[in-house]
């Protein structure tokens, strides 16, 4: 099969690494969840559990270097600490984020991209493409990693 | 070539060609005798001497050598033209009440050609302003905010170039608004995919707990001599790491065309 090869500029200095480290993270979070498995939990859950765990072995590989990378561990971690406090009310904290400086020549989508970046909201519109090209790297590299354990293991 | 012996030979030249008719020849005589005085006796006051044998020059010429002298410039070798220039401008600024001595009983009759040389000497400057504003092309803005908005829309745009890069199938695409929706099209397709993947990740996973593999890692994939399959152990990092380096490459490869052709 041809693997197409695109020819960019990437803005990770050790990408080649990652991928490997991306593929790290991931396996043993499957290997925690697996152990974890012993428990009776609901498909759903687990299968929340486990797109977590590619957020966030995404966001691990990519480091607090990136802010979607900050925003996506955050978000992910609120969550844990929710979830660990079994707070039965949860009230839904009302975060202050500063709107991003709208420029009309800023087209009407990038809100869109803003919503599916994590932590687009507060970007300027320059960053948020640059951190736009880093997030669909690792989330590429991430699907691909999975589509290829799923195959692995349907086989 | 010396400059001072350049300007005397120019001026000794164009003596010989253009006689003084503008003022009396003694005065001519007297300022040439001193000048030369003073370049035989002392060499450092030789520039302020030439500076004003120069000065007297462009004063006493009449309007006819305009043109000669010029040629006679534009013919000379160039460095030591501009450098004797551009001191010349230098000297004729700082030094003006130096060269007064010899300047002041040429003055009043000789203001109007004094401004033409001064505009020659003048001419090699007003083209390198145009080099200051390297970014402003013809028609452009060239205040301090147009040319950070410029910038900021030039970075934009090649971060843009980056993305259209990244999505496959994005470089056919015109527009920036269209080349958005490529991208955003293609950032929701992958974590749906991402969400479809886990989804289908937990089926296998539990069939393959279901059977009784605990784990539910086959070992062909990693090497049967690295995995094992005792779940405490599973992960030791020596043979992640080993896995890592040797065999993740070819299986990461393995179904990327496939995964394309469904996002696309």
């Amino acid at each position: 099969m041809n693997r197409k090869n695109y020819t960019h500029p990437n803005p990770n200095p050790n990408y080649t690494s990652n991928n490997s480290m991306q593929s790290l993270h991931f396996i043993q979070a499957l290997a925690r969840i697996n152990r974890a498995a012993s428990k009776p939990t609901t498909p759903s859950c687990r299968t929340k559990q486990i797109r977590h765990a590619a957020y966030s072995s995404m966001a691990y590989t990519s480091g607090s270097r990136r802010k979607w990378s900050r925003a996506l561990l955050i978000r992910l971690r609120q969550r844990q600490r929710l979830r660990a406090r079994r707070l039965l009310t949860v009230r839904r904290r009302v975060r202050i984020v500063t709107p991003a400086m709208s420029l009309p020549e800023e087209p009407a989508r990038a809100e869109t991209l803003r919503r599916l970046v994590p932590g687009g909201r507060s970007m300027e519109y320059c960053n948020l493409l640059e951190e736009a090209a880093d997030y669909v790297q690792c989330l590429r590299t991430q699907v691909q990693l999975m589509q290829s354990l799923v195959d692995a293991f349907s086989s | 070539m010396d400059p001072t012996s350049l300007v005397s030979n120019m001026w000794h030249q164009h003596q010989q060609q253009f006689p003084p008719v503008g003022l009396p020849p003694g005065l001519v005589a007297r300022g040439d005798a001193s000048v030369e005085g003073s370049i035989v006796t002392d060499q450092s006051a030789g520039s302020r001497g030439a500076n004003a044998r120069r000065r007297r020059r462009a004063e006493v010429a009449p309007p006819a050598s305009e043109d000669e002298s010029s040629k006679l410039v534009s013919t000379s070798s160039g460095n030591d033209l501009t450098d004797s220039e551009a001191k010349r401008i230098k000297v004729l600024k700082s030094n003006e009440e130096n060269a007064n001595t010899l300047k002041v009983e040429a003055e009043a009759d000789s203001e109007p050609d004094n401004k033409p040389s001064e505009q020659n000497a003048a001419s090699p400057e007003p083209p390198k302003q145009d080099y200051i504003h390297v970014r402003a092309r013809r028609g452009q803005a060239t205040d301090s905010h147009s040319l950070a908005e410029r910038a900021r829309r030039e970075k934009i745009s090649e971060r843009m170039k980056i993305l259209q890069d990244l999505v496959p199938g994005c470089n056919k695409v015109i527009g920036k608004a269209s080349v958005l929706d490529e991208i955003i099209n293609y950032i929701q397709a992958l974590q749906r995919q991402v969400e479809f993947l886990s989804m289908k990740l937990e089926a296998v996973n539990t069939h393959m707990n279901g059977t009784g593999i605990e784990g539910g890692f086959p070992s062909k994939d990693f090497g049967a001599q690295t995995y094992n399959p005792a779940p405490s152990l599973a992960f030791e990092p020596q043979s992640s790491r080993e896995y890592n380096q040797n065999s993740a490459p070819e299986w990461l490869h393995m179904q990327v065309g496939g995964a394309f052709e469904r996002v696309t």
